[in-house]
């Protein structure tokens, strides 16, 4: 499935990199200028914990770290808010980088596997580096099972499927915009007008739905890893 | 579906999947049929793998959304705290049909 048009494709000095790391500094630009911009308005407001009186991009972002902090809170608990900053971060990037793909002449770069396995990597290095900080050597009971004599089996089993997390992360993400992505495509090759707008309303709404589940399991991992005997 | 139909639909799938591999050597052979053959089958691998993918994941998600509906129904108050593990738990489902779609892609590129 060729894209019709891209701006990757008309812009003669940007092909010297791959296109999903084209897009994916898109993305990141535009999360650094959301950034400056609410920093700089943070800044310049008279008294920082009173909200702008009507709607904009500060009030809008506060909403969002709002809930995604109340969100880290209940999966993690106590002691959550270390981790907001990877979480949300994980989350903002990846709903700027899905919701690229709504854009037309854009592609989104989570559409390609490369992008979503750098993240997942770095979640599933984290997770493990907040486990040996929380727990010590001691996480890597974690790993034995209730019982000793099944230790051996299941250090296996578990470090599969510890393996085998951030693979699932990525390919889900890379398999929910990679298809939603090519529907969007196809219906807009077949009717051009109108018609895409739903896919494109489809999108967005599996744009935020995918950048909550990628941040969400990455905390429930963190939460595994960090918490102590129940 | 009677049970006497479910038999007969068991022995012919287990027929067919007898029968395919002997009329896939004999046609091999000429080097033509066969690579038609090869792309009769990757077609056919691709649908009917996204197909039963898409059944079983339909299935399991309409499990879960139907047991979260009728939690809420039942106690309304309590939507926020379900809505979280049931978007969790259609994402965890969902995954296992995004793997059969990639793997239908890549059948899908060999054609």
């Amino acid at each position: 499935m060729e894209h019709p048009f891209t701006w990757y494709s008309v812009l003669p000095f940007a092909h010297r990199i791959p296109i999903h790391v084209f897009h994916s500094c898109i993305a990141l630009l535009a999360v650094l200028l959301v950034g400056w911009r609410i920093k700089r308005s943070v800044a310049r407001a008279s008294d920082p914990l009173v909200p702008e009186p009507r709607f904009s991009l500060r009030n809008v972002f506060e909403i969002v770290v709002q809930a995604l902090q109340a969100q880290l809170h209940a999966i993690i608990g106590h002691g959550s808010e270390r981790y907001l900053p990877f979480i949300g971060g994980l989350f903002v990037f990846i709903f700027f980088c899905n919701i690229l793909g709504v854009i037309p002449g854009f592609v989104p770069s989570t559409d390609n596997l490369n992008t979503n396995l750098a993240m997942s990597i770095s979640v599933f290095l984290l997770y493990n580096y907040f486990g040996f900080k929380e727990h010590g050597a001691g996480y890597l009971k974690q790993f034995a099972g209730p019982v000793l004599w099944l230790a051996p089996l299941m250090f296996v089993i578990e470090l599969l499927s510890h393996l085998f997390r951030p693979m699932s992360l990525s390919i889900r993400l890379f398999g929910n915009m990679f298809g939603d992505h090519m529907v969007l495509s196809i219906f807009s090759g077949l009717v051009p007008l109108f018609v895409p707008i739903i896919f494109m309303v489809l999108g967005i709404v599996v744009s935020l739905i995918q950048a909550f589940v990628f941040s969400a399991l990455s905390s429930v991992y963190i939460a595994l890893a960090v918490s102590h005997e129940h | 579906m009677s049970r006497k139909n479910a038999r007969i639909m068991v022995v012919a799938l287990v027929l067919l999947a007898v029968a395919a591999p002997a009329v896939y050597a004999e046609e091999g052979a000429e080097g033509k049929g066969g690579d038609f053959l090869m792309k009769f089958g990757l077609a056919i691998g691709a649908g009917l793998g996204m197909g039963l993918a898409a059944f079983g994941g339909g299935l399991g998600q309409g499990r879960t959304a139907a047991s979260a509906l009728e939690g809420i129904a039942r106690n309304p108050g309590a939507s926020d705290k379900m809505f979280v593990p049931m978007i969790i738990g259609l994402a965890l489902i969902e995954s296992l049909v995004l793997y059969t779609f990639i793997i239908a892609i890549f059948l899908q590129n060999k054609i």
